[in-house]
């Protein structure tokens, strides 16, 4: 056991006395009395409902959140009166640009009403039948590295939720988003792979390196960058790269739903990097050294036979040396837009010179060439 | 008379009939996007359309005029458009070969262009609304500008590809 | 610096080259031939769509997994082929019997086809049409202030846990991630409402903060659970069924009726689990007693938040007149016993009955009750 009261409260005389008062009909009314400041949250659009953007209002607002958030080390609801004696919680994330992005209320908001559940909202009763045992094989291989990708990411979101000052609500609240949309992706990888009638594939160890790299990370900005912005843009170009090669509408809905929420999560790792890098631009060294070392991950994990070769073989439609030459194409062409649009996302967020730095991108040169 | 694809009048005829589908869209979700339809080669020059979401709904249709900022445009010429809605209109939705995301997949068929990576993630984030929207063309009764129409519906609905 | 791969993928030439080739189309393809359990899972209920408990099928699933994991200390799923060279998950828990609960499965199924959306799905409109007066809408707005306080709590411990959770235990993970954003979900329908009735936010609950830090700091996960999930969440949800009984408006009561639906899986995950550790780890018996002892400590104390007894009283006499108070007293009173009976009835279905004669707090109830007996 970790922490105790400082009081033996069936021992306080001082609770019991409290207590009589009350129950005598003497209430303190302390709270009554406060001096707080009032305010009405309205919903701006009513077809949205009140959303957190609507709760934005002065002292309650995100917008109120000052960069370094000093004296708020309790779970006390912003803007809420703070009583004289409060404890630490232990938050050591209480810098405001390490974790915020603009638009991550949007992003929550968004994240909440595009949920879906795998049981239900894939029709996989469709996929019984299925006997091409080589697409089957593959499709459980892909998604069994999938489940993998889709673990880490939801540890990656709940491995800082903890420690990130309770300030930073709305924050903390997309990153539950994550986990809930990732621990769907945990389910609904592991579903296809045990519907496929190969059971599941072999785990990943490059693939599952690389993961332990990316969730390692040490710092929140690290973290981020890594888990939502380089393995989210590449996991955002499988599940495109799934979706278009599905031949049932069972494996193009699974691609594309599951495709929504990695895109929200990719949406959101870019925001941060740019809001990071505007208020702390000195960053900008750090985050492109972190880069320059850990893109290797993601080759690791796509690059790895576990997901590539199985990528080939249903791009391809077949094992025939034209069916693989075919689907060798289609890797080559996918790794490669999945570099550039990665590195056009780093860009974007402020991550200037990322194409001439990126090892990724010299390895998609040296395989053109 | 049916509207033509492509036209202002074709997008209005979908943006009906998702409001018909208020309770599906609304189950998906809020979908918030502004994005161009681009139609290369429909007549001297090409046709272009911009079309925003908000919340469920699709609250206006423009054509190159609209001032918007377009998250992204996808384009291609007159026939990836006709193959794409001639699926939709026979099958009632896109087949799995004929869906946006595969069109757009490599841009062979059509494109999808953007100046900013956030924009352009918004084709992700919505895509399933998107691919909704879209098909909602099976229940159009609209022309290309050569007078024919798309195929009749087939029975029965076949979604997954041969 | 983090922990790093066992290769640089990039500047590994045997890795690049293999990478290289299979984009020619040259496949090693023995993951193909790995010898594996093939099973082709379908849904028992086809109206329940394809579930985690279709999936418990051979060594895919949960029921024949092991009391202790052994093998798998890597991020594989369970019934991966695991090859050497897998990274350690550095994994704290590994005993299946320290999260396990019976129907885990269940709950998160439930759990994600039961999200439902604070923002859309409560008549806010309907809501702020109504105009509270000042005793009720503050008193209100106090306990939504309480409320949006302490929801989170649930959100951080779990997920603090669930990393350091053996991979094979993932219906667990997932139940957790569920957890975390029906909390967040709880903090933000009680903010927004407190923010919504005009009042804002009222005083944060010093006596609960020490409370919850008890909770953030638990040793164990065995012992997070038990004092979150069954003694803090089973309280809570007693206090919801409360306050959907005395909520000002018919909105109000939804809200309640929504928010009690999520505490209520929790508490199920919190009732099996301690039936699970009670019937498969009977030796943790004096262990969960000790820390349901401190835990009982921080319920008694809870005298002292009278942010939150208060407001009780108010809305339950519908005003702060003598007479309403006297009768918001004796309504707040009994359902404080009300709250603690089924605390301890919910600790006696899952094997611990004994609990009432050792606990403090039982004691002082029923001295409370008697009193209460005597006066009326």
């Amino acid at each position: 056991m970790g922490y105790f009261a400082e009081t033996d409260f069936f021992e306080d005389g001082q609770l019991i006395e409290l207590l009589n008062q009350i129950l005598a009909g003497n209430l303190t009314l302390e709270w009554y009395r406060v001096d707080n400041v009032r305010a009405r949250a309205v919903a701006a659009d009513p077809r949205r409902g009140l959303t957190y953007a609507d709760c934005n209002l002065g002292q309650y607002g995100y917008d109120d959140i000052p960069e370094l958030v000093r004296n708020r080390n309790s779970m006390a609801a912003r803007g809420s009166v703070l009583p004289a004696k409060l404890p630490d919680l232990g938050y050591t994330i209480n810098r405001k640009s390490d974790v915020w992005a603009d638009g991550v209320v949007v992003l929550y908001e968004e994240a909440k009403t595009r949920r879906w559940a795998p049981a239900v909202d894939v029709p996989w009763a469709e996929l019984a039948a299925r006997f091409d045992r080589t697409r089957e094989a593959a499709m459980a291989q892909l998604s069994t590295l999938l489940a993998e990708v889709a673990l880490v990411a939801m540890e990656a979101a709940a491995r800082w939720v903890f420690s990130i000052n309770q300030e930073f609500l709305e924050l903390k609240s997309f990153l539950c988003a994550q986990m809930i949309d990732e621990a769907r992706h945990v389910e609904a990888w592991r579903k296809r792979a045990l519907v496929s009638g190969e059971g599941l594939g072999r785990a990943s160890v490059s693939a599952e390196q690389g993961l332990k790299e990316l969730l390692s990370a040490e710092t929140y900005p690290e973290a981020s960058v890594g888990v939502n912005l380089l393995l989210g843009s590449f996991v955002l170009a499988a599940c495109r790269a799934l979706a278009a090669l599905a031949d049932t509408h069972a494996d193009r809905r699974l691609a594309v739903l599951s495709m929504q929420d990695v895109a929200r999560s990719v949406a959101y790792g870019t925001a941060q990097v740019r809001y990071h890098l505007a208020h702390q631009p000195a960053r900008a060294a750090v985050l492109a050294e972190y880069l320059d070392r850990t893109e290797h991950t993601v080759l690791g994990i796509f690059g790895s036979p576990e997901f590539l070769e199985p990528l080939v073989l249903l791009a391809g439609r077949g094992q025939q040396p034209a069916a693989r030459a075919r689907g060798g194409a289609f890797a080559r062409r996918w790794f490669a837009t999945a570099v550039e649009e990665y590195l056009a996302r780093t860009a974007a967020a402020g991550l200037a010179a990322r194409e001439e730095r990126s090892r990724l991108a010299r390895l998609v040169r040296a395989s053109a060439a | 008379m049916p509207p033509s694809f492509p036209s202002v009048e074709f997008f209005e005829a979908l943006r009906r009939e998702m409001r018909e589908e208020r309770e599906r869209f609304s189950r998906l979700g809020f979908f918030d996007t502004t994005f161009g339809v681009r139609v290369l080669d429909a007549g001297d020059r090409p046709a272009e359309f911009v079309l925003t979401f908000e919340v469920f709904d699709c609250v206006a249709v423009e054509d190159r005029r609209s001032a918007r900022p377009r998250d992204f445009v996808l384009e291609g010429p007159l026939a990836a458009w006709r193959a794409m809605l001639d699926n939709i209109h026979a099958l009632g939705a896109a087949d799995t070969a004929h869906s946006v995301n595969t069109l757009t997949h490599f841009g062979e068929s059509l494109r999808v262009c953007y100046d900013d990576p956030d924009g352009h993630d918004k084709l992700y984030r919505f895509a399933e609304s998107i691919q909704e929207f879209f098909d909602l063309a099976s229940r159009v009764d609209f022309t290309y500008p050569d007078g024919s129409r798309p195929p009749a519906r087939h029975t029965p609905l076949e979604r997954s590809a041969p | 610096m983090s922990y790093l791969s066992t290769t640089d993928f990039t500047e590994d030439e045997a890795f690049v080259d293999r990478f290289q080739r299979t984009m020619k189309g040259d496949l090693d393809l023995s993951w193909l031939d790995e010898p594996r359990e093939r099973v082709g899972c379908r849904p028992e209920n086809p109206r329940r769509g394809l579930t985690f408990r279709d999936l418990d099928v051979g060594g895919y699933g949960f029921s024949e997994m092991p009391e202790v994991i052994r093998k798998n200390r890597s991020f594989a799923p369970r019934g991966a082929a695991l090859a050497d060279g897998l990274p350690d998950l550095q994994a704290d828990v590994n005993r299946k019997s320290e999260v396990w609960a019976y129907n885990v499965e269940g709950y998160y199924e439930e759990a994600m086809t039961r999200q439902w959306n604070a923002t859309t799905d409560i008549p806010w409109a309907d809501l702020q049409a109504h105009e509270l007066p000042e005793d009720i809408g503050k008193a209100y707005a106090q306990l939504l202030t309480f409320l949006t306080e302490v929801e989170m709590i649930a959100t951080d411990v779990p997920a603090k846990w669930l990393g350091r959770l053996n991979a094979d235990f993932f219906e667990v993970k997932n139940f957790i991630a569920t957890q975390a954003m029906d909390e967040a979900r709880h903090a933000e329908i009680f903010r927004k409402r407190a923010l919504s009735t005009g009042w804002g936010l009222m005083r944060a609950s010093a006596h609960n903060e020490f409370n919850l830090k008890f909770l953030r700091d638990a040793d164990s996960f065995a012992e997070a659970s038990l004092t979150l999930h069954l003694q803090a969440e089973g309280m809570v949800l007693t206090l919801f069924r409360f306050s959907e009984y005395i909520s000002p408006t018919e909105g109000d009561k939804k809200l309640f009726r929504l928010v009690m639906q999520d505490e209520a899986r929790h508490v199920g995950y919190g009732m099996q689990h301690l039936k699970w550790v009670l019937d498969h780890y009977p030796e943790r018996r004096e262990a969960i007693h000790r820390h349901l002892d401190e835990a009982e400590n921080f319920v008694f104390g809870a005298v002292y938040a009278t942010e939150v007894l208060e407001p009780f009283i108010i809305l339950a006499g519908k005003g702060l007149k003598k007479e309403n108070v006297a009768e918001g007293i004796r309504i707040t009173m009994a359902f404080n016993l009300k709250q603690t009976d089924e605390y301890f009835e919910r600790l006696a279905k899952c094997g611990l009955p004994e609990r009432r004669d050792r606990s403090r707090l039982w004691k002082a109830t029923e001295m409370a009750r008697q009193s209460m007996a005597s006066a009326a």
